[in-house]
Order: C-alpha cells, then sequence, then structure tokens
C-alpha cells in the first residue's frame, strides 16, 4: 500500500517537474523572441543612424549650409551609444557578434573613408566636393553596411527561430511526457483504488457482513485474518469478539442445558420418591389395618408386626439417603476413620443381602488382611449399594461375585452380576445424582436414584476410585478401589477428612 | 361352588403377602413376582381375576394389562391395577383395566372390589 502511495506520489512530482520544464521552456523562448526582436530593433535603429549620417552629409554639401549639418552631426553624437547597445544585445551569441562587428566596422569604414574625407574635403573646396557627391551615389557607398545589417537581421531571425523551434520541441516533450506521467499517476490511482478496495474496503465489507450474521445469531461467523495492517487488526479483534460471544453463548446453553436436566431427574425424583414411600407406606397402612379390623392368631400378628416395622425401617432409609445426600451436597463427606479389615466388612455385607434375597446366590472371595482405614458405615453403605444393584438388576437365580484383591498398596472391589447391563447411552450418566436408567424406571426397580451417586463420594472422599465396565445384556461389574492402611499412613493421611463432593455427573 | 382364583403380581413380596391377606380366605390365590412370570401363569391358569403391579420387573403392568386383555383366551379374565402413582389411572383404564386401587390402600377396600369385579 505504502510502495503504490510512493509511486503515485513520484508519478505527480514528475509530472510538476515536467510541466515546470514545458513553462520554462515557454518563457526561454518568448525571451529568445523578445531579444530578437530587441537586436533587429537596435540594428534598424542603427542602420537609421547610418542613413542619417549619410543623408545629413549630403545635405550639407547640396546646401553649403552649416546648419544643415546638424542631422549629421546628431547622428555622430548618438551613434558611440547606439553601436555599444547594438554590439551588447548582438553579444550573446558568438556569430552574431561577429557579424555586429562587421558592421561597426562597415561603418567605421564608411566613416573613415569617406564621411570624414568628404567634409574636410568640403570645407576646402565645396564645388569638386559636391561633384563627388553628385558623382559617386551615397546610398551605394553604404551598400556594405546594408548588407552587414541585413546579414545579421537575418541571423538573428534564423536565431531566434531556432530557439523558438528548439522550445517549442522541448515544451512538447515536456507535455507528451507530463501527460504520459498523468497518465501514469491517473493508472497508478486507479491501481491503488482498486488495491485499496481490494485489500481494505473489500475485508471490511466482509466483515461487515459477518458482523451481521453475528447480529442475526450465527456465532460461528469468522473472518479471514490475513487483512494487511489495521484490516489485519479489525479481522483479529473481530474474530475474538465472536469467539468469546460464541463461547459465552454455549456456556449458556450449557449451563440451560444442565439446569433443565436437573429440573428433569428433580421432577423424576419426586415421582421416584413418591413410588418408594407409598410402596413401604401400603404394606404399614395395609398390615396396620388388617391387625385392627380382624382378629388374627398371636403368630400372623407378630408376623405382620415385623413386616411393619420392616417397612418402617425402609423408610427411615429412604429419608436418611435424602438427609445424607443433602448433608454432602452442603458440607462434603463426613467420614471418621479407623483401621479396618475390608474383608471382614464384605462379609457381613454379604450376609446381610444373602437374607434379604432368597432368589439370588452371592459369592464371596477376598484376599486376607485388606486392612483399610475407612468410615465403617460409610464403606458398609457403599459395599450394600452395590450388592444391592447386582441383585436388582440381575435374574432370579443368578450369582453375584463378590470378590477383593489387595495389590502393592491397593485393594480393588469387584462386584460381577450376570444382569441386564446397562446401555451405552446411559453410562455416562450412571453416577449422577438421581439418574435412573430406563430400565429401572420401566421395570419398577426400587431406587432413589441416589445410591451410587452416594457411593462414588464416598469411595473419591476415602482417596479411592469407582467405577463399572458393562454390556447391554451382558451384566455389570462395578468396582470400586482403596489405599490399603498402610499405604495411606504412610501418606500420612489424617483420622478424620472430609471433601465436598464433585457435583452432579 | 369353587372358590374364585386370583393372581396377584406384584415384585414386593410384602405386598403380595398384604394383597393375598387382604382377599380373605374366599380365594385361591397365585403369586408372581414380575410381569413375565405374571403373563405366563396367567395364561396357564386362566384366573378370573388379576391384580396387577403397574411397575415390575421384566415386563411392565402395563404392557402385561394389554396383553392380558388382548388374548381372547383370557377373555373373562378380571384385572384390577394396583398403582403407586394416582396418575397412571386413566392411563391403566385405557389399556383396558376393569378396576385401579391406588397404593396405599384399605384392605377391605380391594376385598370388596375384587368381589365386585368377579362378582
Amino acid at each position: 500500500m505504502g510502495l503504490a502511495a510512493a509511486a503515485v506520489a513520484a508519478a505527480l512530482v514528475t509530472l510538476f517537474a515536467l510541466l515546470l520544464v514545458a513553462i520554462l521552456s515557454y518563457r526561454d523562448a518568448s525571451n529568445t523572441a523578445r531579444h530578437a526582436q530587441q537586436a533587429i530593433a537596435s540594428a534598424n535603429q542603427l542602420e537609421t543612424l547610418a542613413l542619417d549620417l549619410e543623408t545629413g552629409l549630403r545635405g550639407f554639401i547640396i546646401t553649403r549650409k552649416q546648419s544643415s549639418l546638424k542631422p549629421w552631426q546628431d547622428a555622430q553624437a548618438r551613434y558611440p551609444k547606439q553601436v555599444a547597445q547594438f554590439l551588447r544585445l548582438a553579444s550573446d551569441n558568438p556569430k552574431q557578434a561577429e557579424l555586429a562587428q562587421e558592421v561597426r566596422l562597415a561603418i567605421a569604414q564608411y566613416q573613415a573613408a569617406f564621411s570624414l574625407p568628404v567634409l574636410l574635403f568640403m570645407n576646402r573646396n565645396p564645388a569638386p566636393a559636391r561633384q563627388v557627391i553628385n558623382k559617386a551615389a551615397g546610398p551605394h557607398r553604404l551598400d556594405p553596411v546594408r548588407r552587414g545589417f541585413k546579414k545579421f537581421v537575418d541571423g538573428e531571425q534564423k536565431l531566434a527561430n531556432e530557439r523558438n523551434a528548439t522550445a517549442r520541441h522541448t515544451a512538447r516533450v515536456a507535455i507528451v511526457l507530463g501527460a504520459v506521467s498523468l497518465g501514469l499517476a491517473v493508472l497508478l490511482i486507479v491501481l491503488l483504488i482498486l488495491y485499496l478496495a481490494r485489500r481494505v474496503a473489500r475485508p471490511v465489507r466482509l466483515a461487515a457482513e459477518a458482523a451481521g450474521r453475528l447480529a442475526d445469531g450465527d456465532l460461528t461467523s469468522r473472518v479471514d485474518e490475513r487483512g494487511v495492517a489495521e484490516v489485519g487488526a479489525l479481522q483479529r479483534a473481530f474474530n475474538s469478539m465472536a469467539a468469546s460471544l460464541e463461547r459465552g453463548r454455549r456456556e449458556l446453553e450449557e449451563q440451560n442445558r444442565k439446569l433443565r436436566e436437573s429440573e428433569k431427574v428433580k421432577s423424576e425424583l419426586v415421582s421416584s420418591v413418591s413410588h418408594e414411600l407409598r410402596t413401604p407406606l401400603a404394606s404399614i397402612l395395609g398390615f396396620s389395618d388388617l391387625m385392627l379390623q380382624r382378629d388374627l392368631d398371636p403368630a400372623d400378628r407378630r408376623r405382620y408386626l415385623e413386616l411393619v416395622r420392616g417397612e418402617a425401617d425402609r423408610l427411615a432409609a429412604l429419608l436418611n439417603d435424602l438427609l445424607d445426600l443433602q448433608r454432602i451436597e452442603e458440607t462434603g463427606v463426613q467420614l471418621t476413620r479407623e483401621e479396618l479389615d475390608l474383608s471382614k466388612l464384605l462379609e457381613s455385607q454379604v450376609v446381610l443381602y444373602s437374607a434379604q434375597s432368597d432368589r439370588h446366590a452371592l459369592d464371596l472371595d477376598t484376599d486376607d488382611g485388606c486392612i483399610v482405614l475407612a468410615d465403617r458405615d460409610r464403606l458398609a453403605q457403599v459395599v450394600g449399594n452395590l450388592l444391592s444393584n447386582a441383585i436388582k438388576y440381575s435374574p432370579d437365580g443368578g450369582v453375584v461375585h463378590i470378590e477383593a484383591r489387595c495389590t502393592g498398596s491397593r485393594v480393588r472391589v469387584n462386584v460381577r452380576d450376570d444382569g441386564m447391563g446397562i446401555p451405552l447411552v446411559q453410562q455416562r450418566q450412571i453416577f449422577t445424582k438421581f439418574f435412573r436408567g430406563d430400565a429401572g424406571r420401566r421395570l419398577g426397580i426400587g431406587g432413589t436414584g441416589l445410591g451410587l451417586a452416594l457411593a462414588r463420594d464416598i469411595v473419591e472422599a476415602h482417596g479411592g476410585r469407582i467405577g463399572f465396565e458393562s454390556l447391554e445384556g451382558g451384566g455389570s461389574t462395578f468396582w470400586f478401589d482403596l489405599p490399603l492402611a498402610t499405604a495411606g499412613a504412610a501418606r500420612g493421611v489424617g483420622l478424620s477428612d472430609s471433601r465436598r463432593s464433585g457435583g452432579g455427573s | 361352588m369353587t372358590r374364585p382364583s386370583v393372581l396377584v403380581c406384584d415384585d414386593e413380596p410384602n405386598l403380595r403377602e398384604l394383597i393375598r391377606v387382604s382377599l380373605g380366605p374366599g380365594w385361591t390365590v397365585h403369586e408372581a413376582g414380575d410381569g413375565e412370570e405374571a403373563l405366563a401363569l396367567a395364561r396357564s391358569l386362566a384366573p378370573d381375576l388379576v391384580v396387577l403391579d403397574l411397575m415390575m420387573p421384566r415386563l411392565n403392568g402395563l404392557e402385561v394389562l394389554s396383553t392380558l386383555k388382548a388374548d381372547p383366551a383370557l377373555a373373562r379374565t378380571r384385572v384390577l391395577v394396583v398403582t403407586a402413582q394416582p396418575a397412571s389411572e386413566v392411563e391403566a383404564r385405557e389399556h383396558g383395566a376393569d378396576g385401579v386401587i391406588v397404593k396405599p390402600f384399605a384392605p377391605e377396600d380391594l376385598a370388596e372390589l375384587a368381589v365386585r369385579l368377579v362378582g
């Protein structure tokens, strides 16, 4: 861009220089013409003066009056000044100067050879002098002078013409060059305009169009950033603005999506909690009514009371889950750690859950001496949740395998079932609070969608990890691992710590 | 006169027991713990009444209901739906339920409704 501007400036400077040359040439030509006129005028005056000399002389000779000599005397008096002026005007050209000298010599010769001798002779012998004058015609005596003037004037004229022609030529060349450089300048300006249009106007127009698309909501709108200088800066600024807008909107959309998702899980939770409350309530109210309204034998009465009690426990557990969740959401998982034998904890949970389901076999296989530094109740809650899920989501007669393996500084617990597995699309959300798989909801498998979310919070609070492998229709293996007590102690883990839960997904 | 037969379908053993006891001694009671079992037993027994929980493992109660109602061999079998969701009553009736009762229910109400349906 700078280069083009410099070229235009250079062309314009050249243009003005050439115009100046043309103007100067014209002035030179007119100066020459004026000078020539002056020189010719001076020559004419001098010639007149020479004729005056001759005329005066003739008049004097004819009249013989001293008064008649006056024109001659005047001419004689003016002669030196006039000849000096003439020589000066002729001096600018050597050839003309030479011609002028010839003229001066011719006049001097006329004076010396004729004028002055005739005057002297006249004063002594007027009659013969008159004869001489009459005989020798004056004009003929001035012929060399006349020829000299003619040659000078011709020379001057020719010189003037030559100079004029040169000046005209120079001016013409200057005008042609000027026109060419004007054309060049126009061309360069046009090119500059095209360049500006291409490199400035077009990118700016494209940026304006992109801004329009942006305003219409297309936040992916971007411009090519390869523009020159300020245009490039504008393009980069535009792109960065568009990127920031797009990012902002994506974040908002993501937040919005999360909000809607959380609204959805909350309403599912309400429906789920409602179902979970109604089922035990149905048993409690139903059996209570039966005991109030019918005569029952003591064994049945006791049995129904036990059922009522069991269902009340279930309600309490549900309530605890909800409160637990709320507490973890607010303050993180609070742990009361102690050294405990994981195999024993697994055994007691297996016994508990075997008693709850007579339709499933629970197969336990643990390494001995897996000592962990953990919160007994919380860890039991995690194991219980995994066992209950394995039982709930596998067919009657299914076997649930539980194994614990100590390797290095960690212990890993696997709970494997032969159940329905988890569809791929739902695997990502399995640890999301309140999330329940389609199967769970469709098939009416009890649960609040809180168990695994709580389990993850608890395991992670212990410095462990939790995960699963599952194939739809091919069973699931849920696992968690924990640092062994020695490793934990070596790392200086305290007897109690807490941690904020890690959000809902 | 033979006692009417009833198939009680619920995944909760406690509720099956509650329903059985609520119905009283006048019934021959069979039980199913999930939807598929319910369908199989209903076909083999052709009971007078099916008491059906809507939310069961394996086969949803509504699907069981539709299948039962579509089976000409079970034309005289009445279906009493038990649901924990009051909102699903309309849906259950649309699927052909002869009666709907919402958990929690009074045992006497269930017994009366059951007798009325088969009577």
